[in-house]
This record gives C-alpha cells, sequence and structure tokens, in this order.
C-alpha cells in the first residue's frame, strides 16, 4: 500500500516541478523539458493507480490465463500508459519542431519574444 | 447504410495512402484527399438522412468483437451524424479553399488535414474516456501541424503558445481520467454515474474531466492562445478550427455533462455566460476582422456550453436549441473566415473591397443575420426556444446577460457590415472561383438549415413564407433595372394587400393600409431611381414583409419574427444614406435591444409555452401581468423613438435616401404604435409598484411630444427637423393611445394616418429640394417657391394639416384631441402636450420661410422643379389631405364604431358629416366653407390693395459694412428662434445622447483595458488556464458549501 502512495506522490510532485519549470523558464528548450517531465510524472500517476500490491505484470505468457485474474494487477491502466508515453512522445517531437522553427525564424528562444500576436 | 466505422478508416487509411505515393504526385495526392473527404461526408449526411427520416436506428459500433467496456465502442446517433457531417463537410470545403497551399506543402500536409478531420469525427462519435483523450491529442498535433499552412510568420509563436496550453490541459485530462477509471472501474462514459458535487476523489475526478473538456471550448478568460490563431492562420485552417473542432469539442463537454449529472450542469451555464458576454465584450475593441471572429467563436461556443448546462430545463428540445447556435455558427463562422481570404486587408474597414462583388455582400450579410440570430436563420429558433425556457424557469438574470451579450455581439457584428458597405476599401477584392464557390456553397447551405430548423420548430416555417420569398426574389431580379423592380415590388404590395386584409378589424385596417398601401404609394417616389439601383429592393420588401407579417399575426411567434424582419429589412435601407454608417447602427442597435425587450416579454407572458396567441396577453397571471407590460411597452417605445430611447432616430431618417426617410419615418413608425395598440388592448391598465404604468406612459408621451417640438425647432437641417417632430408626433400617438379611453385612441389612430400623410409628403418635399440643391441645411436655401412650386404647395399643405389648423385633417386630429384632454384627469401632461402644438408650429413655419420665401441664393437661381416621380405621390397626398379633411368619417366613423365596442362608449355621435361631442361639434364642411370665405375675402382685399405696390427687386438694399466673416451666422434664417433657444434651450441638453454615450464609453473602455490581459505571452496564458482552473474548483467548492 505504502509502495502506492509513494509512487503516486512522486507522480504528482513530478508534475508539479514539470509545471512550476515549464512556467518559470523562459527559454524554449527547457520548457520542452520541463513538460517532458510532468509527462512522466502523469504516467507514474497512471501506473500507481492500476498496481495492486504483490500482484504481477500482465503478461498471459508466463501466467496461466485461468489464474490470470487473481494474480495480476489491473492491466488497462498499464495500456493506458504505453499509449500515452506514445503520444507524450509525439507532442514532444512536434514542440522540438515548432522550437527548431521558431529559432530559424527569429534567431531566439525566448518564449516572451513571441508576443506579437497579442490583445 | 455504410458502417460509421469507415468515416474513420476512410480518413486514416487515406492518410496512409498518402504516404505511399510518389513525393512529386501532389496533385494526385490532393485527389485522393479531396475523395477521402468526400467519402467522410457522403457517409455521415447519409447517417443524417438516414436517421431523421427513420430509415436508419441509431447504433451503437464496438471494437475488437468485445463488448464495453472491455474494448472501445462508438454511438452514431441523429446528432453525432448531423454534426459528423458538419465536420467533415467543413474540412472537404476547407480542403477544396486551400488547394494552393496544400499543393504547395504536399501530400504530408494533405494527411495532417485528414488526420484531424478523422480525429474530429471520432471525438463525436467515441463512447470511451481515454479513446476521447486520444482524440484530442491528435487533434492538437494535427491542428499544431496545420497552423504552419499560413504564410504570416507569426502563426508560429501562435502554434507553439497552442502546444503549451495543450500539454497543460491534456495533463489534467489525463489524472482526471485515471481516476475516473479508478473510481468506475470503467472507462466507458456511460459506466460514468451522475455524481453529485461533493469533495471526494471521484468528484474531484469528474470535476478535472469536465474542466478540461470545459478548456478545450477555449473559455473567457483562459483563451488568449485560441485568438492568436485565429489571428494567424490559414483563414481556411481557421474555419475547420472554428466550425469543425469548435462543433466536435462542444460536443465532446455535453457527452460528459450528460452523464455527470445534473450537479455539474451550473459549471457549464456559469462558464458558458462568462465566456459569452466577456468574449463579445473583448470584440468591441477589435480592429483585426479575423482575430474579430476569433472573439465571437469564442463567444458563440460559450453559449452552446450556456446551453448544455440548461439541460435540466431544456429537456428534450437540448439538441434542437444547442443544435441550432452550433450549426449556425459553424456555417457563418466557417463562411466569414473563407470570406476573409478575399479581402487583402486585415482592418474590417477593408472589407468594403467586398463591393466589388455584389453576390458577396449578400453572403457577408447572410451570415451576420446567421451569427446574431435573426430570422429565418437556426439561431432564430434556438434563441426564442432558449429564451422561453430560460424564463418560464425563473432564469432572469441569466437571460438578461445573454440577452445584453447578444446585443453586444450584433453591434459588434453590425458596425463591421457597416464599414463594408461606407467605408472606401483601398485593395480591390480577390479574384478567387473556389473561394467564391466555398463561400456561395455555404450561403445556400444556411438558407436548407434555414428551412430543415423551421420546418422541426412547431411553428410557422418562416423561409417558406411568401413575402419573404418575395423579397429574396429581389436578390436574383437585382441585374434587372430599378423601374423594372419598382413596378413589380408595386404589383406585390397592392397583390398581398388584397389577399391579406379580409377578416381584419378596424384598426389593423388602418394600419395594414398605412403599412402596404402607404408602402405601395411611396414606391412611386422610387421610380425616379435610374440605372440598376442594387440592393434596394431586397432590404425595402423585406420591411414591408415584416410590416404586412406584423398586422396579420396571431401568435407571439409570428408577431416577434415579424418585427425581426422589419426591423433587418430597415436597417439596410437606412444604410444606403450618404453619410448614414454610425446613425444605422444605432438605429439596429436600438431596435435589437427593443425586440429582445419583446422577446423577454413574450417569454414571460407565456410562461414556456411556444405557441402563444397574441389575444392571450389579457389572460396571463396577475403577478407576471405587470412586468410583461413593462418589457413588450419598451419594445414599442424604442420604435416610436420616444424621449431617452430616441437618439437613434434623427439621423437614422434624416441620413436616409430620399424616397427611404418617408418610408421609414411615415410608415415604419407604425409597428410601434401598432404593437403599443395591441398591448393595451389586450392587457389594459397594470400596476406595478402602486405606479399605474398607463400613467408612466401618459407622462413619457407628453414629454416626447413636449420635447421632441423643441428639438426640431432648433435644427437648421430640414431633414432632422421633420425627424424630430416625429418624435413628437409619435409622442402624441403614445400620449393619446394611454389615456385609455375612447377619444384618447381615436386621436392616436387619427394621428397614425395622418402623420404617415404629412409626414411622407413632407419627407418626400424636402427630398426633393435636396435633390435639387444638394443641401439639407435650411438657411443655405430661401426663395425657392417660385422655382419649386408644386413642392412649395405640398409643403403648405403638409404643414398646415400638421400643425392642426383648419380646414385640414390635422384640425379634426386636433379637435378630437382637445376633446380627449378635456376627458381626462392628469393635468400636467395635457398641459405640456397642449404646449407642444404652438411649439409645433415653431418648426413648421421655419420650412415654408427659410426653404421657400426670402432671398434666393445666388448658386441655386437655376434651381428646377423636383423630379416628377417624387412630386408626383406628393400631389395624391394633397390630394388626400384635402379629401381626407371634408369627409373624416370615411375612415374614422368604422374606427369610432370598433373603439366603441372596446370602451363600451359612444363620446362622438355622427349625424351625416357633423360629429358631436360632449364639448362641441365639429362641422367638416362648415369649416371648409368658412375658411374658403375667409381666405376668398382676404385675398380680394390684398389684389384691390395691390394697385400701389411697388416691386423690389432682390438686390434694392446695400450692405454698408464690410463683409462679415462667416456670412451663414448672420444669415437671418440661422439660428432662427435664437430667443426662444435662450429660454428653451436647457431642454436641448443632451440628457439621453449623454447617457447613452456613456454606456458606448463604458464598454469600450473596459474592452480596451481587459484585452491587455491578452499578453500575447505562451507562459502567460498557461499560467492564466491554471489560475482559471484553480478559480472554477474554489467556486465549486463554494457552492457546495453553501448548498449543503
Amino acid at each position: 500500500m505504502i509502495l502506492i502512495q509513494i509512487a503516486m506522490l512522486l507522480g504528482f510532485a513530478l508534475i508539479l516541478l514539470g509545471l512550476y519549470g515549464a512556467l518559470t523558464n523562459r527559454d524554449i528548450i527547457r520548457m520542452i523539458v520541463s513538460f517532458t517531465i510532468a509527462d512522466t510524472g502523469v504516467n507514474v500517476v497512471l501506473v500507481s493507480v492500476g498496481y495492486l500490491t504483490g500482484r504481477e505484470a500482465p503478461i498471459l505468457d508466463t501466467i496461466p490465463v485461468a489464474d490470470a485474474a487473481a494474480r495480476i494487477t489491473d492491466p488497462v491502466p498499464q495500456a493506458l500508459v504505453l499509449t500515452a508515453i506514445v503520444i507524450g512522445l509525439g507532442v514532444t517531437a512536434l514542440m522540438l519542431a515548432y522550437a527548431y522553427r521558431l529559432f530559424r525564424a527569429r534567431g531566439s528562444l525566448d518564449i516572451s519574444d513571441y508576443t506579437e500576436l497579442k490583445w | 447504410m455504410v458502417s460509421p466505422l469507415l468515416i474513420l478508416a476512410a480518413g486514416l487509411g487515406a492518410a496512409f495512402l498518402l504516404g505511399l505515393l510518389r513525393q512529386t504526385s501532389e496533385r494526385a495526392a490532393f485527389y485522393v484527399t479531396i475523395a477521402a473527404l468526400g467519402f467522410m461526408g457522403f457517409i455521415a449526411l447519409s447517417w443524417t438522412v438516414g436517421l431523421a427520416l427513420g430509415d436508419a436506428l441509431p447504433v451503437m459500433i464496438t471494437t475488437a468483437g468485445t463488448a464495453p467496456p472491455f474494448a472501445i465502442n462508438l454511438f452514431m446517433g441523429g446528432m453525432e451524424a448531423a454534426l459528423i457531417s458538419v465536420v467533415t463537410l467543413t474540412g472537404l470545403l476547407s480542403a477544396f479553399y486551400m488547394r494552393k497551399d496544400l499543393l504547395r506543402l504536399g501530400r504530408r500536409v494533405m494527411a495532417v488535414l485528414l488526420v484531424l478531420i478523422m480525429a474530429l469525427s471520432g471525438l463525436i462519435m467515441t463512447r470511451d474516456l481515454f479513446n476521447l483523450f486520444v482524440f484530442i491529442e491528435l487533434i492538437v498535433i494535427a491542428s499544431a501541424g496545420l497552423i504552419l499552412l499560413s504564410r504570416d510568420t507569426r502563426a508560429l509563436g501562435a502554434g507553439f503558445k497552442y502546444l503549451v496550453v495543450s500539454q497543460v490541459i491534456s495533463i489534467l485530462l489525463l489524472v482526471g481520467v485515471i481516476f475516473t477509471y479508478h473510481a468506475n472501474g470503467s472507462l466507458n462514459i456511460d459506466d460514468i454515474p451522475a455524481r453529485p458535487m461533493v469533495f471526494t476523489g471521484a468528484s474531484l475526478a469528474i470535476f478535472l474531466v469536465l474542466i478540461a473538456l470545459v478548456l478545450e471550448l477555449k473559455p473567457f478568460p483562459a483563451n488568449g492562445w485560441a485568438l492568436d490563431i485565429y489571428e494567424s492562420a490559414h483563414p481556411g485552417f481557421s474555419a475547420i478550427f472554428s466550425a469543425a473542432s469548435g462543433t466536435a469539442a462542444a460536443f465532446a463537454a455535453f457527452k460528459l455533462f450528460d452523464v455527470a449529472g445534473p450537479a455539474w450542469l451550473p459549471l457549464a451555464t456559469g462558464i458558458g455566460i462568462v465566456t459569452f458576454v466577456g468574449a463579445n465584450l473583448l470584440a468591441l475593441a477589435q480592429s483585426h476582422d479575423r482575430r474579430l471572429l476569433g472573439y465571437s467563436s469564442v463567444g458563440q461556443i460559450g453559449l452552446v456550453l450556456m446551453v448544455i448546462g440548461q439541460a435540466d430545463i431544456l429537456g428534450a428540445t437540448l439538441p434542437y436549441v444547442a443544435g441550432g447556435i452550433l450549426i449556425s455558427h459553424a456555417v457563418a463562422k466557417s463562411g466569414l473566415f473563407w470570406l476573409s481570404g478575399l479581402v487583402k486587408g486585415r482592418e474590417l474597414s477593408d472589407w468594403a473591397a467586398l463591393r466589388d462583388n455584389p453576390v458577396l455582400i449578400v453572403a457577408f450579410a447572410t451570415f451576420i443575420a446567421m451569427l446574431t440570430g435573426l430570422p429565418p436563420f437556426p439561431a432564430f429558433y434556438a434563441k426564442w426556444a432558449l429564451v422561453h425556457a430560460l424564463m418560464a424557469n425563473g432564469a432572469f438574470a441569466l437571460t438578461a446577460a445573454f440577452l445584453i451579450a447578444a446585443l453586444i455581439e450584433a453591434a459588434v457584428l453590425f458596425r463591421w457590415f457597416g464599414m463594408a458597405i461606407k467605408r472606401e476599401s483601398r485593395r480591390a477584392v480577390v479574384v478567387n472561383l473556389t473561394y467564391e464557390a466555398v463561400v456561395l456553397l455555404a450561403m445556400g447551405t444556411s438558407f436548407v438549415l434555414s428551412w430543415i430548423w423551421g420546418a422541426a420548430s412547431g411553428q410557422e416555417n418562416l423561409i417558406t413564407l411568401v413575402p419573404l420569398l418575395f423579397a429574396l426574389l429581389f436578390l436574383p431580379l437585382d441585374i434587372f433595372p430599378a423601374k423594372a423592380k419598382n413596378l413589380l415590388a408595386i404589383a406585390g404590395l397592392v397583390v398581398w394587400f388584397a389577399l391579406s386584409f379580409h377578416g381584419l378589424d378596424p384598426i389593423r385596417l388602418v394600419f395594414l393600409i398605412i403599412m402596404v398601401l402607404g408602402g405601395a404609394l411611396l414606391l412611386l417616389a422610387s421610380f425616379h431611381a435610374e440605372g440598376r439601383r442594387m440592393g434596394f429592393y431586397t432590404p425595402a420588401m423585406l420591411m414591408f414583409a415584416g410590416m404586412a407579417l406584423l398586422i396579420t399575426s396571431e401568435t407571439s411567434f409570428q408577431f416577434f419574427a415579424a418585427w425581426e424582419f422589419l426591423t433587418v429589412g430597415s436597417y439596410f435601407l437606412i444604410l444606403r444614406g450618404h453619410d448614414s454608417e454610425p446613425h444605422a447602427l444605432s438605429y439596429i442597435v436600438f431596435s435589437l435591444g427593443g425586440a429582445f425587450a419583446l422577446l423577454a416579454g413574450f417569454a414571460l407572458a407565456s410562461g414556456g409555452k411556444f405557441t402563444f396567441f397574441v389575444s392571450e396577453l389579457s389572460e396571463i397571471a396577475p403577478q407576471v401581468a405587470p412586468y410583461v407590460f413593462v418589457l413588450l411597452a419598451i419594445g414599442f417605445l424604442t420604435k416610436t423613438a420616444v424621449m431617452g430611447l430616441h437618439i437613434w432616430l434623427p439621423g437614422a431618417h434624416a441620413e436616409a435616401e430620399t424616397d427611404v426617410s418617408p418610408m421609414v419615418s411615415g410608415i415604419l413608425l407604425k409597428a410601434g404604435l401598432f404593437g403599443l395598440f395591441i398591448l393595451l388592448l389586450e392587457m389594459g391598465h397594470q400596476t406595478l409598484y402602486g405606479i399605474d404604468l398607463t400613467v408612466v406612459l401618459v407622462w413619457l408621451g407628453a414629454l416626447s411630444a413636449f420635447v421632441g417640438a423643441v428639438l426640431a425647432a432648433f435644427q437648421e437641417d430640414a431633414k432632422r427637423l421633420l425627424a424630430y417632430s416625429s418624435i413628437s408626433q409619435m409622442g402624441y400617438a403614445v400620449f393619446g393611445l394611454a389615456l385609455m379611453n375612447h377619444l384618447g385612441w381615436l386621436l392616436a389612430l387619427m394621428f397614425a394616418i395622418n402623420h404617415f400623410v404629412y409626414k411622407s409628403m413632407l419627407f418626400l418635399a424636402v427630398g426633393g429640394v435636396k435633390e435639387r440643391t444638394h443641401t439639407k441645411l435650411m438657411y443655405k436655401m430661401g426663395g425657392l417657391i417660385t422655382l419649386m412650386p408644386y413642392t412649395f404647395v405640398s409643403v403648405l399643405v403638409g404643414i398646415i394639416a400638421m400643425s392642426g389648423v383648419p380646414p385640414l385633417s390635422g384640425f379634426g386630429g386636433r379637435w378630437i384631441f382637445y376633446n380627449a384632454i378635456m376627458s381626462t384627469d392628469l393635468r400636467l401632461p395635457m398641459i405640456l402636450v397642449f404646449m407642444s402644438g404652438p411649439v409645433g408650429f415653431l418648426y413648421l413655419f421655419r420650412l415654408i420661410h427659410s426653404i421657400f420665401l426670402g432671398q434666393p441664393k445666388d448658386e441655386l437661381r437655376m434651381v428646377k422643379e423636383a423630379p416628377f416621380w417624387i412630386v408626383a405621390p406628393q400631389m395624391l397626398f394633397v390630394a388626400f389631405l384635402i379629401a381626407f379633411a371634408a369627409l373624416p368619417g370615411m375612415i374614422l366613423r368604422r374606427v369610432d364604431g370598433y373603439i366603441g365596442q372596446i370602451f363600451g362608449d359612444q363620446p362622438l355621435t355622427w349625424s351625416g358629416r357633423i360629429v358631436d361631442s360632449q364639448f362641441g361639434t365639429w362641422n367638416p364642411v362648415a369649416i371648409w366653407g368658412v375658411i374658403a370665405v375667409v381666405f376668398i375675402t382676404i385675398l380680394l382685399l390684398l389684389i384691390w390693395m395691390n394697385h400701389n405696390a411697388q416691386r423690389v427687386k432682390q438686390f434694392n438694399i446695400v450692405f454698408s459694412a464690410e463683409r462679415p466673416f462667416k456670412p451663414q451666422t448672420t444669415h437671418f434664417a440661422w439660428n432662427f428662434f435664437a430667443p426662444y433657444r435662450k429660454a428653451m434651450g436647457f431642454l436641448e441638453a443632451p440628457i439621453a445622447t449623454g447617457f447613452w454615450t456613456g454606456v458606448s464609453n463604458a464598454l469600450h473602455g473596459t474592452a480596451e483595458f481587459t484585452r491587455k490581459f491578452y499578453t500575447g505571452n505562451g507562459q502567460t496564458y498557461a499560467v492564466q488556464l491554471l489560475l482559471f482552473v484553480v478559480a472554477v474548483y474554489l467556486i465549486v467548492l463554494g457552492s457546495m458549501g453553501g448548498a449543503s
């Protein structure tokens, strides 16, 4: 039980840390890194929600299907985490591509230099 | 039916297929994209039609061969099919629209477009929470990709801000999703139980999911990122972002609110109305067209969210109402974004370029009418149903906020339209047939949707009304010469009168004659116009259609729809005047404000019933009746321009075209009067806080009569003088009506007839003078009596009639008027009204004196008589006035009998042509005789005295001193009534104008100040987003505390 709570706390700490970093660093690359930290935090939270103490990973090659329900952890959050990781990767890649193009266009990676659209 | 899954499969499959094509075959890639989008649109449309006609049943699609919650399931019902149609068709049209840029950037961007449309469709269909998240992320990635389509380098920054904000939203959503799963053991949306708003983990989880989906709707004020995208993205993409993405996100939010239970609805209501009000208010300060459209998009989606929050009171009508607003928004907004691609400049006034192509102006007007919820478009029905439901459930503050914000939105959009019509464009319109075709398709769709919503309304289907279709017929006919169209218009009015006058009571008949036959008569003056006169006949006939339908309307719905028709038609008509841009705007804002008061009044009166007969007004519960009375009276008094609500009138009537001024003054004002007739007829005396509301009306009428006359006397502009005089005359009529007795009503009706005749005549006469002298300022005229004799005769007859001097019909009016005020107890307003008579004479005298008498000006020495077609109707009016004066009985007697039935008395006795009352006798024929004898005697006397008169040439006088610096200030006709001004000038203090200017400035100031909030910094936007979430959560917690 305590393991789950520690994992969940760690996950939320990572989310807050990541958000703090993303919202205080003006450098676009640092912002992107911060978001990946926050994403990792979310993934830790996802896994910790589905974890059942003392159970095994839901891989049916090693566990007989018959007693799977009693021996494996909840597989759904794990599947979700996989998807979330993939999506996180896609978004991070896109943000990095944007960072590259922003730098090419303006020669700056400071987010506060891109405020000509406002009001 | 094709499986709806193919919508997703087609999008995804085509996107992969594009990857297999050769790099260089962009053209083939484009056709694959179009084919895929077309196929997706076809499936969605076929499902929509099938489900609507009952040929198909809603279907639940399971994936992976397993039932939910073990696999993702999708649902295709009526709402889903309709909204996916919107999404896919917007995508298809935008793909055509962006053809050049898609070809430029190649197959990869086309794949991204396909993925976006696929993901939006999936977002609508899915019933799985995590799948929802996946589709949202796909939308984010695809949108961020498509933002790069724009050639505007600022779009890069906007796209990055969007990604930053999306990251924050996805963190919230994912945490919410996993804890919702934890609480319910299922990711299926339908397995989420309705939860109360309490402080538990499960509630917090559903809060996070809801707020994340709400954040996707760009709620005010956490929406700076979206506005930046709207401003900088390719208009084709903005159309998708606004119409398709907005639609899908709104539906996703709806799905979750639907299962979360009624406890969460106030969240949607609150955020929705704040967004609708905030976005429209801030739009006031915008001068960039696409950013303004962005604000408007945000506002409309906020409105949809607000409607979703009314799920408990709307019940089964929710899809109809929310769908009406959403689809109107989607079609109009995408249409406007597509239009914006045809305009080169980005200032609002640059849209004047559209005037190069009148069809585009029609499209622009259609989209604006659609957005502002004017009939016959779907949002009109939705607005009607929404306000009825809100008022029936006592949500008065919410209704007020909604209507005020809707009014601000209308002001923003119509100000923009006014600029497009009146400003000069610096750059020509873009010529691009694809763009135009896409815009016109959207416009055509808007009329099809109008038909569908009308057919489903349970009310009259407005788009099928013959008068409306007749007005719209003039759009294609606009290529023909004006004279031919004029003939058709007159014939149409006469035929409509012949068809509709049967069975009307005498009061309605009188109004129908004034409005429809009077309109035909005034259209004679329009024969004067040369060329095609594009854009005149549709608005004019729309206005007349509104008036004709108003008179024959039976239900409050018909009445209100007719009211909006005549308002919109007259707005477009007034806008045609040379300097009328600001005046037309203030006209439409006041008129729509009045119309909204009517809407609220009818909604309150009906108690939520959608079909409410106007005659039922007499039966409503006494506790709401006074409020209904106040709301309806405000609506009608706005139209009659009572003091305080009058500031739109002088400009609107004075700046209109020569033949439009008499229409909007002589005829249109009567619509308000007709409304008051109906209101007082059905509701009579009402008391609020111990005050008899009819007494308030008496005072308002008397004040308008007096102050209007004083203001008229101080005008230098002849048309403005007549406009102020209308305020005064309408004041008389309101006064008479509010007296609530037989003679008062007869007086009001007499004024309605007389005012129509002499105000039309005088406006035509002054308009004719203006046509020749090219000025409306009276001190610049003079001595025109010999140059324009016919016009002089009509002005002379007009002012004799109007001032109530015997023998013309005005005297009859006065006679009834004196009888009426003698029979009332209200002495003070009576004195006020009595005093307005002589003041009226002051301003009327100026018309004769300054225009026709005195010294002719050098530059006006060669002026000719006014054009034949402007003089002709005046002469008909002169003949009518003389006949009506001699034989008032022909109309009045029937009306008098009818009013007698209402009040159950008969104070006038008609014997032959002589009318008797308690106070005296009126014998029109005898008066004619007396006047004729006096006149002839004096004439003979003058002729006899004339033998030793000396003819004085014009320059037989000598100026001794130097030339005056400012000649007009020494002209005796300038500031003619200076002594009176010294005495009564305080009445001229622009109190009402000052008040309304103050309101307008305060709103603009707030908008200007508040929008600084959008600093443009992506981090600030993200912080605002988080603070917004925290603030909303605290408010939710607070409201829980209040509830428990």
